[in-house]
């Protein structure tokens, strides 16, 4: 029983810890924040487990922790409010040729990181650009002038 | 025969910015957002600064000592303890312990079982069954300077113990908060 709640509480825990820890221009991990991952996920393994290394203590915790993951991911989809706190929302952070700077600053992005994905779009420069949003999962779509 | 696919016509439900691109953006939630964020982070680092004083165990704040009145024991131990985590009882008894040829301590129960007691160094030559607890005999000859408990809790919350001197009559009462 103990290996359930210890699960529960270590899922909603790292949610917490990942979703504070500012998403990333680019919606790509980096080499840095993989070692983040893992070493809280290993931590959070030794607290789930304990010393019940048996088969049967990490399939309920595996199971628990998929039965949770699926209810929140049910819960997400029916309330849009939870949806928000669990994902985030999509923030814009270039209109019409202004820096949205409270979206910037809060979200750690700089002007490098908008050119940046602009140039995967064939962009040559900031002008060409109308909208900038950075998305739930990090990553930054642009919207010509054009468009 | 199969039944249709289910489907719903398409409303235009995402605010808008400009009145042209849906997003969604709501700035006044991603402001609570942030206060949020803010608020956890000082929580996060106030965690740690108690958890390097010892608030949680293993540090300064955790070291805790007591003494009877005749000082016939001194006791060091860590008041915070971790659940299934080693942790150290120990007692420094002065001579005035030796009785009979011998040195008696009587130890509360909740040392044995929710505090866990692994094992108890130097080795007493008996151990005996009293009331609430147990009764340790070590033999003059080898008069020890002090007596550790070697414990591991088996249950988390607030455990009170007690060690004595039954031939002296001093006891010391204690409290151990054990974290889960």
């Amino acid at each position: 029983m103990y290996t359930i709640i210890h699960a529960i509480i270590g899922y909603f825990f790292l949610l917490l810890v990942v979703r504070v820890m500012v998403r990333r221009p680019g919606g790509q991990l980096t080499p840095f924040e993989f070692v983040i991952v893992f070493l809280i996920g290993g931590v959070i393994i030794l607290a789930t487990v304990g010393d019940d290394h048996s088969v049967t203590n990490c399939t309920c915790a595996i199971i628990a922790v998929g039965l949770v993951h699926r209810v929140v991911a049910i819960a997400r989809g029916k309330s849009r409010t939870f949806s928000r706190w669990i994902d985030g929302i999509p923030m814009v952070l270039l209109r019409n040729g202004e820096w949205q700077l409270e979206a910037m600053e809060g979200l750690r992005v700089d002007p490098d990181d908008v050119m940046a994905a602009a140039r995967q779009k064939g962009i040559r420069s900031l002008d060409e650009i109308k909208y900038a949003v950075v998305e739930k999962n990090g990553s930054i779509s642009i919207i010509r002038n054009s468009d | 025969m199969s039944s249709p696919a289910r489907t719903r016509p398409v409303e235009d439900t995402i605010p808008k910015i400009e009145n042209e691109l849906a997003i969604g953006e709501d700035l006044e939630f991603q402001r609570r957002w942030w206060r949020f964020e803010h608020v956890v982070w000082i929580c996060f680092t106030i965690i740690l600064a108690l958890d390097i004083a010892g608030v949680f165990g293993r540090g300064p704040l955790s070291k805790a000592h007591a003494k009877t009145s005749d000082g016939a024991i001194h006791m060091t131990y860590e008041r915070f303890a971790r659940f299934q985590t080693p942790s150290l009882i120990s007692l420094h008894l002065s001579p005035a312990a030796v009785r009979n040829g011998h040195i008696q301590l009587w130890v509360s129960q909740s040392i044995i079982k929710p505090l866990g007691n692994q094992r108890i160094i130097p080795q007493p030559a008996t151990s005996e069954l009293a009331q609430d607890g147990v009764l340790y005999t070590w033999p003059s000859g080898v008069r020890p300077d002090s007596v550790d408990f070697a414990i591991e809790p088996s249950t988390a919350g607030v455990e009170h113990f007690t060690v004595r001197l039954p031939e002296l009559g001093d006891q010391l009462t204690e409290r151990v908060i054990v974290y889960p």
